[in-house]
């Protein structure tokens, strides 16, 4: 008859089966991808709008209630990433602080978007 | 004439509130949790379904719904670890995995590769049967103390993380974990009696 296995022992044992598996490269590097990707194509639906706006309607953003759509474009984002073809949506990687941005900046501050 | 005591104006819930974040700083925060348990996920995913085809698509979902409510869980983990949260994200859609395709993982543990054993070379025969036996055995467990172990050994997490990414207590993990090992080791002396 065998020794009974000692509970050290089993959880050395486990420690060597159960090791750490490291994902391969590609795989991560296209994860990052994705990201990148869902992170700029909410950015440029927003500033490709925001291109579009004249002065006055940027100052008629500084009232709430127009504010629906620069709303529904961030939520966007969240919306997106339920989508895992987002890799497809790699567009212009242009990315720039304009006023638009700091006003976006503050009303995600405030809707917690 | 005393001067009546300076009272602190009541402050309401929401301006005890941390500032929120900017999307810059959540965006990098995630990057952060991103950098530094894409192996634990990816682990965790592997050991659960056993092949990497399908441990990418689970890390990949994963990590696309922790992005989605990512700015929620900073704010309500009150400056705790988040890798519990992120396992259990990976542990619900594993379930939903198993459960759309009504299925258990296609590769056995017992058949992945046992990893190269950290034995002297006269033993890594007899080391390399052990550890196939402890693979088998562990397959052979229920799901939720398969589950326990791959979190203890593979992902390296204490009781209390495995207790939040489970949604048990601690005392219930603790349990749950000694139940395995035991399940397993009289498993093994089982096999080993013949």
């Amino acid at each position: 008859m065998t020794m009974p296995m000692d509970e050290i022992r089993l959880e050395d044992l486990l420690a060597d089966v159960l090791q750490p598996v490291e994902p391969p490269e590609r795989f991560s590097d296209r994860l990052r991808e994705t990201f990148s990707a869902i992170r700029d194509a909410a950015a440029d639906d927003l500033t490709g709008w925001a291109d579009e706006l004249t002065e006055s309607e940027l100052d008629s953003l500084r009232d709430p209630r127009n504010w629906v759509r620069p709303v529904a474009a961030v939520a966007a984002g969240g919306v997106a990433t339920g989508v895992l073809v987002v890799v497809e949506l790699r567009r212009r990687g242009r990315r720039r602080r304009s006023r638009f941005e700091s006003m976006l900046e503050s009303t995600r501050s405030r809707t917690g978007l | 004439m005393d001067e009546p005591p300076t009272q602190e104006p009541e402050r309401s819930e929401q301006d005890r509130q941390p500032p929120p974040e900017s999307k810059a700083e959540t965006d990098r925060g995630f990057e952060q949790l991103y950098r530094d348990h894409l192996r634990d996920v990816y682990s965790y995913a592997y050991y659960r379904v056993g092949d990497h085809h399908d441990a990418e698509d689970l890390t990949e979902q994963t990590f696309l719904q922790a992005y989605r409510h990512y700015p929620r869980a900073r704010r309500e983990s009150d400056g705790r670890p988040l890798r519990p949260w992120l396992i259990r994200i990976a542990h619900n859609l594993a379930s939903n995995y198993y459960r759309d395709r009504s299925r258990r993982p296609q590769t056995p543990l017992d058949s992945i590769e046992p990893p190269a054993a950290r034995h002297t070379t006269e033993a890594v025969a007899e080391g390399r049967a052990e550890l196939r036996a402890v693979m088998a055995g562990i397959d052979e467990l229920p799901e939720e103390r398969r589950e326990a172990l791959i979190m203890r050994f593979a992902l390296g997490m204490d009781n209390r993380e495995i207790a939040r990414a489970m949604g048990k207590s601690d005392g219930a993990t603790k349990v749950l974990i000694h139940r395995a090992i035991k399940q397993l080791r009289e498993g093994l002396d089982d096999d080993a009696d013949g």
